[in-house]
């Protein structure tokens, strides 16, 4: 690793437009607000803290990645936003109001795909609206916009056995968006699928954000796709899970693909290494050395 | 450099599916070679054959034992019995040309048995129907056209030697009339027919086209004496069968759903029933005749308690085996724990319910056999039970095969239906290409691109 490197600029500097863009951004008021987070599992080997003092607030229409080495409770945290887990101790509060459950204010798309396999796309979209009492007159208008909106109107009457991984998640996220959440938390949503799907993902997702009025927390072990999409990014740090820094993303929003060999892009990309592989690690990482080739020229 | 594959290789590849037409012929011979196998022992005279089946049997006065045409004897008994009646006959001449002998009425009735020893071959021969057993001046007629020549039998034929035995007997019978009278019967003893019979396997083993034949006139004909057809017996086991698993998964399936959701439900009741269902139904038989009488209702029961148990306990699985991602997903758009159990692990389910009740209502047919010999033996067991008591199992195969089919059949189209019922559990390759294919979206003129790729997908 100690061979000459372009010169990258620091991480932590951003251009007048992007610190601009801050400047905006902490302006709005606070959405999702996590005080002193703590969340301990009970096991055979006793007792494991997976979480521990997680402190951050999100603002309205932020768009916050959380990354981290597997391990480090990225997926528990989602779980307690979403309600779906409590925390041993500490809260989370959405609109200064206390989270105490799963509610439709806070969407959640899963890494596995969840859709209902008995309902087709359009009554998938409409589950939602119809648990909160909206009548099926009222939530098919609704549901047809959000599904038109992700890309899929040919395939409203579809079941999800006939869709591709990439096109279940787009139904997940209309799924998620039609209740009109607060927050759209996102666990790994594009993990399963394969790389040019996964991109092609990304840019739906950031289209679909610019047009909604919907704040996302998104977690992801991709450091590309964290730096890609995220206004900022919490970084956790593993046993017990804790926050190791908070990055603004220096990258100019509108984002594209040809952002990914950017200078900022190339820099956060540099930190977020370090931060989640740090190099005392990696030497650890190395296999014994066993020449089993007969041909002499070196690989390297 | 690739060499054909043989024979051997296109037949036998590690873990791969054989192509349409050899899994189509291999299905067909998995009937055909256990069919054949039983052709062959049935009609292949010299690969088993250990007994005679009588065609034409006879009294020994000495002997207690009563074989009648349909019998089987060993081939080892067989000449003794021929040799045992030729005698009582040569004694007989005797006795007549000495007149001597016994006269009476011991003797008269003697003479009407071994009038109706021609019976069997009459009705074998179409001649008679099988009701008419005992229609003596019909069977008298018979006897005089035999003697006559009038008639000649077919199958089987008659040994000369018991065509000569029919010449003598009619020349006594005759001196009494040209019509039956049985107060005239001839008060010398007649002759009896000699033994006669051909090479048969055991009668637990009755050669195909016997039980095609038993089967089809058991099954249409209103059986003899007042007695049911098959099919209404069928109506009867398949009522019972029903009743019985239409009562268990009333009760079973909400209770099985509830513990499968609930755990206070599941808590509550499933380690008594896991107790209970080791305790085999069967056992309950004599208290359930006491509790219901003796007619189909504890029939109704037996087959209820046999189902319902298992089934609470299967459903209650399935229903934890509901993928529980889906609940979340519920709960994070929204729903109530009511609506969770009515919109998400209700028609969640649905799927598996059903083929878990496939796989129950199965159980119910076994059960059905064993409940239908409690009280009042009914339906087909019944018959089953008459028939193989009388060792009649050209008539019991044909019953045990009718379950089977049943059974098979009503699988069949309940797998069938269940793809109709639930489409979406249909795993079809083609329905996973097309999703493929519509993967990369709109603009026409790409779609020979998207068609490659496709294509490149299936080759790898």
């Amino acid at each position: 690793m100690s061979q000459a490197t372009i010169d990258l600029p620091d991480y932590r500097t951003q251009s007048p437009n992007v610190a601009a863009r801050f400047g905006r951004l902490k302006a709005r008021p606070v959405v999702l607000e996590v005080c002193d987070l703590q969340k301990c599992f009970s096991s055979a080997q006793g007792e494991v803290v997976a979480l521990q003092n997680i402190d951050f607030v999100v603002h309205r229409r932020e768009f916050i990645c959380v990354i981290g080495a597997s391990g480090c409770g990225k997926s528990t945290l989602i779980r307690i936003l979403a309600g779906l887990e409590t925390p041993t101790a500490g809260e989370v509060l959405l609109d200064h109001k206390r989270v105490s459950g799963p509610g439709p204010e806070r969407g959640m798309v899963f890494q596995g795909y969840t859709l209902f396999p008995w309902l087709s796309v359009k009554q998938n979209v409409m589950f939602g609206l119809k648990m909160t009492g909206h009548s099926s007159s009222e939530a098919e208008p609704t549901a047809r916009q959000w599904i038109e909106m992700v890309g899929l109107a040919k395939f409203e009457n579809s079941f999800p056995h006939q869709l591709s991984g990439g096109m279940k998640q787009r139904v997940a996220i209309a799924r998620a968006l039609a209740n009109q959440p607060r927050v759209l938390l996102m666990d790994e949503p594009f993990g399963a699928l394969d790389a040019q799907t996964r991109c092609q993902m990304q840019s739906y997702l950031l289209q679909i954000w610019r047009n909604v009025d919907v704040t996302i927390v998104f977690i992801t072990h991709d450091l590309d796709e964290a730096i890609y999409l995220a206004d900022r990014i919490l970084v956790l740090k593993p046993h017990p899970g804790r926050v190791d820094e908070l990055i603004e993303v220096p990258v100019p929003r509108p984002r594209g693909p040809d952002q990914f060999i950017s200078p900022e892009f190339l820099a956060t990309k540099k930190r977020l290494e370090e931060l989640i592989h740090p190099l005392s690690e990696s030497a650890g990482d190395k296999l014994p050395t066993l020449r089993l080739t007969r041909v002499d020229d070196e690989v390297e | 450099m690739k060499r054909p594959a043989t024979s051997h290789e296109r037949w036998f590849k590690i873990r791969e599916e054989l192509s349409g037409r050899r899994a189509t012929l291999l299905m067909a011979l998995s009937f055909l070679l256990p069919l054949t196998i039983w052709c062959i022992a049935s009609y292949v005279p010299f690969i088993w054959h250990p007994d005679i089946r009588l065609e034409v049997s006879a009294d020994r006065t000495d002997v207690s034992t009563v074989y009648t045409a349909g019998d089987h004897v060993s081939k080892e008994f067989f000449p003794t019995f021929q040799k045992a009646v030729r005698e009582a006959n040569a004694r007989i001449l005797e006795d007549r040309k000495n007149g001597r002998g016994s006269s009476g009425v011991m003797v008269r009735r003697d003479n009407l048995k071994k009038l109706r020893q021609l019976a069997p071959l009459a009705i074998s021969n179409g001649w008679l129907r099988p009701n008419q057993r005992e229609d003596d001046a019909a069977i008298f007629e018979i006897w005089k056209k035999l003697a006559t020549g009038a008639l000649v039998l077919q199958k089987p034929a008659l040994s000369p030697e018991n065509l000569e035995v029919i010449r003598q007997d009619w020349e006594m019978l005759s001196a009494t009339g040209p019509n039956f009278d049985a107060r005239k019967l001839p008060d010398q003893p007649l002759l009896s027919l000699v033994p006669q019979g051909t090479p048969s396997n055991p009668s637990y083993l009755p050669a195909p086209h016997e039980v095609l034949t038993t089967g089809w006139y058991n099954f249409t004909a209103g059986g003899e004496l007042g007695q049911l057809s098959l099919f209404s017996r069928l109506l009867i086991s398949i009522r019972i069968v029903f009743t019985g698993f239409l009562l268990s998964c009333l009760v079973g399936v909400p209770i099985g759903i509830f513990c499968g959701t609930y755990s206070f439900c599941s808590k509550v009741s499933e380690p008594f029933i896991d107790f209970f269902r080791y305790m085999p139904a069967p056992a309950f038989s004599t208290l359930l005749v006491a509790i219901f009488g003796a007619h189909d209702e504890p029939k109704v029961a037996l087959v209820f308690i046999g189902t319902f148990f298992q089934m609470v306990l299967v459903i209650a699985k399935t229903t934890r085996q509901l993928d529980h991602a889906l609940l979340e997903a519920a709960q994070t758009l929204g729903a109530k724990s009511r609506q969770l159990f009515t919109h998400v692990v209700i028609p969640g389910i649905m799927p598996d319910l059903y083929n878990d009740l496939r796989i129950l209502l199965g159980w119910s047919w076994t059960w059905m056999v064993i409940a239908e010999l409690i009280g009042v033996k009914t339906g087909l067991t019944e018959f089953i039970e008459t028939q193989g008591r009388w060792r009649n199992f050209d008539a019991v195969f044909p019953v045990i095969i009718l379950i089977g089919i049943i059974g098979f059949f009503t699988d069949q189209f309940l797998g069938w239906f269940r793809g109709i019922l639930f489409p979406y559990t249909r795993r079809a390759r083609s329905t996973v290409k097309s999703a493929r294919k519509i993967e990369q979206p709109p603009p026409a003129n790409q779609s020979p691109k998207a068609e490659s790729s496709v294509t490149q997908l299936t080759m790898t």
